[in-house]
């Protein structure tokens, strides 16, 4: 039984196939919204052309670097700055003219924001200097605002989208490489008649099964801790729940896929057969379950039925248990679902997966 | 003798199928015992009801005196597979592989010697994917000696091989033998029942049509002595004279090589001696070959 571990261990590590699914697949991903999404990608950089040196021009370049919602880059000419925003380098610029905030008549008395329509900073930006120059307003007049705001955060943690999206990542590679690692490779060991020689040993059966089991909940495990690493110390990512919480949150979803690996090897009678089927399954689950996007936004027909398919639930105790610090239980209907999936899983399974042809 | 393996009145069945018809078999110790037949005789299904990885539809088998059904894990501890076309792990070398399938069992022998028995020593850090065809079968059959078998079984070992690869198998295979071991195959090679086998039973259809030690077999054959001569031209009369004693076949269309087939002895003298009258360019007599017999039998040749 240790020998079928660590001979299942090493062939997963040989395996580059299989390597791909575990580790590139999802890191790729991890990557690619890291770098879109993650460490210093606030919404877009804008250009800051101050001609001013008056406390009030030099005031409203610092508020919007304090805003922290985009990345200023100090610049002292427009038209360049407008040739840039041509070519999508920065999202817009603002000119804060010569004299700008002299108390003077003849002074100026506007900026300038000069945008590209295409991105959505230019009401981010027109908020903050508005803002800004209302309060200046208020101070040059003298007086103080009548109506007023206030703002209630729903949570006072910092949340990105990569934050979200990495949870979804992490869902993503378990269902990946269990899916199609189990899958596949199962159905490759029956087409390879690898099953039926061990039947002929004197091996029992769930042996064999349980190594294959535990040796690739090993990988998981890795695979879960690198991604998350990526994630936290490449680009920042905001994680809040306790690892040793997300990490047995996680292998259980591992445990989920694999089970339904098993279903797709005992279906299928190649392993050729056994990628389609996988890719089946999982393909249209990464877009509907809630890998990039939250589900709850689909039209609600949609909605009712992709909630319970086997990653929603998952990615929805991974993000409450991520992000916010819940329990895992915090909804017990997700935890139902997932253990739901996993008992059909496991009895088609037992009924179907057979190591030898009788 | 001690009976190694014991089959009685074994039928498969799949459905209205019948793959293997209520045949009988015993297996002696020490003895190379084959069965001989064509593609979807039911010798692979028969090796495997035998192997205990087929249920039979019914039928009693006895494998080193343990009942099949009741022993299974005793039995297989005791028996060595080798599977058809079976591959083994992509990803693990032959000496890991060995070393894996040993630990199955109680006995087990080193990977290394086993290796070094059909001389795959140097291979031994490589994945089975590097090796050839002869050297993967020589691999697949020390891959069911790791727990030193009282019984082996060996599924068309030698399909697909070339000549060369072939005659290193039968070695390996009488190797095997010399260490005592009861050696059970399935082939349909003619040459390699009757150059490797002790016994040989003919399947066909299921169904067992000839059983004996491989030397009687050939007695069987309806016309059991042949003789086989080269001569162009060669006149109506002669060919009237030895057709009275047996058949006169051309081979495969040459039309200067004859076969006469004849039943006795004596006849076969005569028709020796009427050959040697023309000055044939050359003349060999013989006996039946298990080829002759078993187109007897079924009345073809097995096709690849």
């Amino acid at each position: 039984m240790w020998k079928l571990f660590t001979s299942d261990l090493k062939m997963l590590a040989r395996n580059r196939q299989s390597l791909f699914w575990v580790l590139f697949f999802p890191l790729m991903f991890t990557f690619i919204f890291g770098l879109f999404f993650g460490k210093n990608t606030t919404v877009g950089t804008i250009a800051v052309i101050n001609k001013s040196d008056t406390q009030i021009a030099t005031g409203l370049t610092s508020a919007l670097e304090k805003s922290n919602i985009f990345k200023v880059q100090i610049e002292d000419n427009l038209d360049s700055a407008r040739d840039e925003i041509k070519r999508s380098q920065i999202a817009a610029a603002i000119y804060i003219p010569a004299g700008f905030g002299q108390m003077t008549p003849s002074s100026d008395k506007q900026v300038q924001i000069v945008y590209d329509p295409g991105s959505q900073v230019y009401s981010s930006l027109s908020g903050v200097v508005g803002q800004y120059l209302t309060t200046v307003n208020y101070q040059v007049q003298n007086s103080k605002p009548i109506f007023s705001s206030v703002l209630e955060p729903v949570t006072n943690r910092n949340l990105t989208y990569f934050d979200f999206v990495l949870a979804g990542v992490l869902g993503l590679a378990l269902m990946n490489s269990s899916i199609i690692g189990i899958g596949v490779n199962l159905a490759k060991y029956r087409e390879d008649k690898i099953l039926k020689r061990i039947t002929t040993t004197p091996v029992k059966s769930w042996k064999f099964i349980l190594a294959e089991v535990l040796s690739r909940i090993v990988i998981n495990f890795i695979q879960i801790s690198i991604i998350l690493a990526v994630g936290k110390f490449v680009f920042d990512a905001h994680i809040y729940g306790n690892i040793l919480i997300i990490i047995p949150v996680a292998l259980v979803g591992a445990f989920l896929f694999q089970s339904i690996g098993f279903v797709v090897a005992a279906l299928s009678k190649t392993a050729d057969a056994a990628q389609g089927m996988a890719q089946a399954i999982s393909i249209p689950m990464m877009f509907l379950a809630g890998v990039f996007f939250p589900i709850d936004s689909l039209p609600k027909w949609l909605y009712t039925f992709v909630q319970y398919l086997p990653l929603a639930p998952l990615l929805r105790i991974l993000r409450g248990v991520m992000l916010e610090g819940t329990s895992p239980f915090f909804e017990l209907k997700n935890a139902i679902i997932i253990f739901s999936w996993i008992v059909v899983a496991l009895i088609i399974s037992i009924y179907k997966f057979k190591l030898s042809d009788e | 003798m001690t009976k190694v393996i014991s089959v009685k009145n074994l039928s498969k069945k799949y459905g209205s199928l019948t793959a293997v018809n209520g045949i009988s078999f015993e297996v002696n110790k020490g003895e190379i015992f084959g069965l001989l037949g064509e593609n979807g005789a039911g010798k692979t299904t028969t090796l495997e009801m035998v192997e205990g990885l087929r249920k039979p539809t019914s039928g009693n088998i006895s494998v080193l005196g343990c009942n099949l059904e009741k022993e299974l894990t005793c039995i297989k501890e005791k028996v060595g597979v080798q599977l058809q076309s079976s591959a083994y792990y992509q990803f693990l070398t032959l000496k890991e592989i060995l070393d894996l399938f040993g630990g199955f069992y109680q006995k087990r022998l080193d990977p290394m010697e086993l290796l070094k028995m059909v001389d795959l020593s140097e291979k031994a850090n490589s994945f089975v994917g590097s090796l050839s065809g002869g050297q993967k079968q020589r691999f697949s059959i020390v891959a069911s000696l790791v727990n030193n078998p009282e019984v082996v079984f060996l599924d068309e070992p030698t399909t697909g091989l070339d000549p060369l690869a072939r005659r290193n198998l039968w070695n390996l295979i009488s190797k095997i033998k010399s260490q005592g071991k009861t050696i059970i195959l399935t082939t349909h090679y003619m040459e390699e029942a009757e150059v490797l086998c002790d016994r040989i039973a003919i399947m066909e259809k299921g169904k067992i049509l000839a059983m004996d030690d491989t030397h009687k077999l050939m007695d069987q054959a309806e016309f059991p002595f042949t003789i086989n001569f080269v001569k162009e031209n060669v006149k109506d009369t002669i060919i009237s004279k030895l057709e009275k004693l047996g058949k006169v076949e051309n081979l495969f269309g040459k039309n200067n090589h004859f076969i006469v087939r004849v039943k006795e002895k004596k006849d076969s003298e005569i028709a020796i001696k009427i050959v040697e009258s023309i000055n044939p360019e050359t003349i060999t007599s013989g006996r039946a070959t298990l080829e002759d017999l078993f187109i007897e039998l079924t009345g073809k040749t097995i096709e690849d």
